[in-house]
């Protein structure tokens, strides 16, 4: 049985496309590369905030309307149904959201440095 | 609980561990195959295998264990888990994809073209990885000890050989059958006894009559910095995990490490419901569990308390298998990816270094682990997000959105977190229960200064930023293909 090391290929992880290349020499490429990266740290720190936001809200609304800790849905405390399931969905749709998000960037970018 | 059904479960579970492993080997043998095999993995498969991998000894007992004790504080834990990988996807997933790199050393000397850079990395993540398995091998002493009745040293002992013995022999290549397999088995064995018991309770009516969730210990609730500082921790810790890292290789490109993450969101999300609804079962039927200082077993011991008999003996033997699948497949993960950075960077990486550093990693921490008692699982767990978030968190994010890093500046920031976060691991260990609360929560002030060190630094050396930092920064970011077929 024969053993391989399995590392990157740190300079070929696969072959530069055409406007890749264009994009890395050329100044009008660089531009649009910067714009992109502008563009998605963005959108990446809006649904991150509006994530911590929806998060800090949670504890925020409980502390702020008495008795609603303890109210009882199905049998289990309203306090426990809020932070121990009500969040995943929260992280769910923001994760989604961002993911179509981030792929109209990269399509857009797209469209603009093969048009140029 | 019969000792017998924790060494039968234990037994299966390593057995099981190896067959997969070996048989994945073998329809994935050469360089070639492995590359075709990864680029096929369906995200499925390797959204599984990243959710078997991540979820350890801290979320399979510990989550419930805490819960148990502090009640709805601990709540945080599974939220900041689950959250971390929302940071993952926002911030890293796609660019260390795209970067081609395999472990973080590589990816750190590839942006910043600096053997110091990796140099340095490479110590921190093989810190990290040591930390993270400790909390494991204690969470197997635990489960031997209370399951079988065996001495709790023997647990963590037999974890380690399992690992080294998978690892060195080759069969933990094909990792990524074995960690989705143990997903699976993981979620299983946490549900069925949740519902079997709910079920159970529901029949007897005492689920209408139960008492109010009590709080066992009289702890008093954390204050808002204590969750501020853990979420902190988890949220950017999570990012600079290496096992998990490593991971996002098998993923084709891009946009389908962005879909991956996404399905490990689900899959986490919907195995935090059953740890929180053990320590809610726990608190309101087992307090006791908690003044006797066995809260992190509560997992295991639940089952058997509440239904007892032959059905009690068979859920607390899928929990037990549940556990053990949790430290095995974390561990031998961690190795893996450990044993990849000492042979490549120490030992030459050659196939002999491998196996040497494989050994290496999992027995320096069978030391730490043997030598130290165990603390609150979540709680150790915790503290080692709260390092990676002080060291391997601030230079990926800065290295993949921030032109202006310099290798100078990526050291610094990193040597200055991994002091003030280590050293505040330290003191608290010394100091035991008198640890004061910024001590021993230190993520929300070690994580901002190590980032604001790396770009003071990385400023003023501004001469030395790499020359490559505008191709690296457009492979990092351009999609690699057309996107016709994205919608």
């Amino acid at each position: 049985m024969t053993r391989v090391r399995v590392t990157a290929p740190l300079s070929a992880a696969r072959p530069a496309t055409a406007s890749r290349e264009a994009a890395e020499e050329s100044e009008v490429g660089q531009l649009f590369v910067r714009s992109l990266i502008r563009t998605q740290l963005r959108l990446a720190l809006v649904v991150a905030g509006g994530f911590l936001l929806v998060l800090g809200a949670f504890p925020l609304l409980l502390a702020a309307v008495p008795g609603l800790a303890g109210t009882r849905v199905a049998g289990i405390p309203f306090d426990w149904l809020l932070l121990g399931a009500g969040i995943y969905p929260v992280t769910g749709i923001s994760a989604w959201l961002y993911i179509r998000s981030a792929a109209r960037n990269e399509a857009r970018y797209r469209d603009l440095a093969e048009d140029k | 609980m019969n000792p017998s059904v924790g060494l039968i479960a234990f037994v299966v579970v390593s057995v099981a561990t190896a067959v997969i492993g070996f048989y994945g080997l073998r329809i994935s043998r050469t360089t070639g195959d492995f590359y075709v095999a990864s680029r096929t993995v369906p995200p499925w498969w390797n959204a599984s295998a990243i959710g078997g991998e991540y979820l350890s000894a801290a979320s399979f007992l510990g989550v419930a264990g805490l819960i148990l004790l502090s009640g709805t504080d601990a709540l945080w834990f599974p939220v900041g888990y689950t959250a971390g990988y929302l940071m993952l996807l926002l911030f890293v997933a796609a660019p260390l994809r795209r970067s081609g790199a395999y472990t973080i050393p590589d990816f750190t000397e590839a942006r910043l073209d600096s053997r110091l850079v990796r140099r340095v990395t490479s110590v921190v993540v093989v810190v990290v990885g040591w930390l993270y398995i400790v909390p494991q091998l204690h969470g197997a002493a635990l489960t031997i000890g209370i399951t079988t009745g065996l001495p709790a040293w023997v647990g963590s002992v037999a974890v380690v050989i399992v690992v080294c013995l998978t690892v060195v022999a080759g069969g933990m290549r094909s990792i990524t059958f074995v960690q989705a397999f143990q997903y699976w088995l993981k979620l299983t064995a946490l549900a069925v006894p949740v519902l079997y018991i709910v079920f159970a309770l529901a029949g007897t009516g005492s689920s209408a009559v139960a008492p109010a969730a009590v709080n066992p210990t009289g702890l008093a609730p954390a204050g808002p910095y204590q969750n501020i500082s853990l979420l902190v921790a988890l949220l950017f810790g999570t990012l600079g995990l290496p096992h998990v890292l490593v991971r996002f290789y098998t993923n084709p490109d891009g946009h389908s490490a962005r879909r991956t993450t996404l399905i490990v969101l689900g899959l986490l999300s919907v195995f935090y419901l059953f740890p929180t609804a053990y320590g809610l079962i726990g608190r309101t039927f087992a307090p006791e569990l908690a003044r006797s200082g066995q809260a992190d077993a509560l997992v295991l011991l639940l089952p058997g308390q509440l239904i007892g008999g032959t059905a009690g003996d068979l859920l607390s033997a899928l929990v037990v298998a549940g556990a053990f699948a949790a430290f095995l497949s974390t561990t031998s993960g961690l190795v893996v990816s450990l044993a990849g950075v000492i042979s490549q960077d120490v030992l030459g990486g050659s196939v002999r270094g491998f196996r040497l550093a494989a050994v290496i990693s999992a027995v320096v921490p069978l030391g730490f682990a043997l030598a130290t008692d165990s603390l609150a699982l979540a709680g150790s767990v915790g503290l080692v997000f709260a390092f990676t978030a002080s060291t391997v968190c601030p230079v990926l994010l800065l290295g993949i959105w921030w032109r202006g890093l310099t290798d100078t500046g990526a050291v610094a920031g990193m040597v200055t977190g991994g002091i003030l976060c280590g050293g505040a691991m330290v003191a608290g260990s010394v100091l035991g229960a008198g640890t004061p609360f910024w001590l021993a929560q230190p993520a929300a002030w070690s994580v901002p200064a190590a980032f604001t060190v790396m770009v003071l630094v990385s400023r003023a050396t501004k001469g030395r930023v790499p020359r490559t930092v505008a191709r690296v920064m457009t492979r990092l970011h351009t999609p690699e293909r057309p996107l016709v077929t994205e919608r």
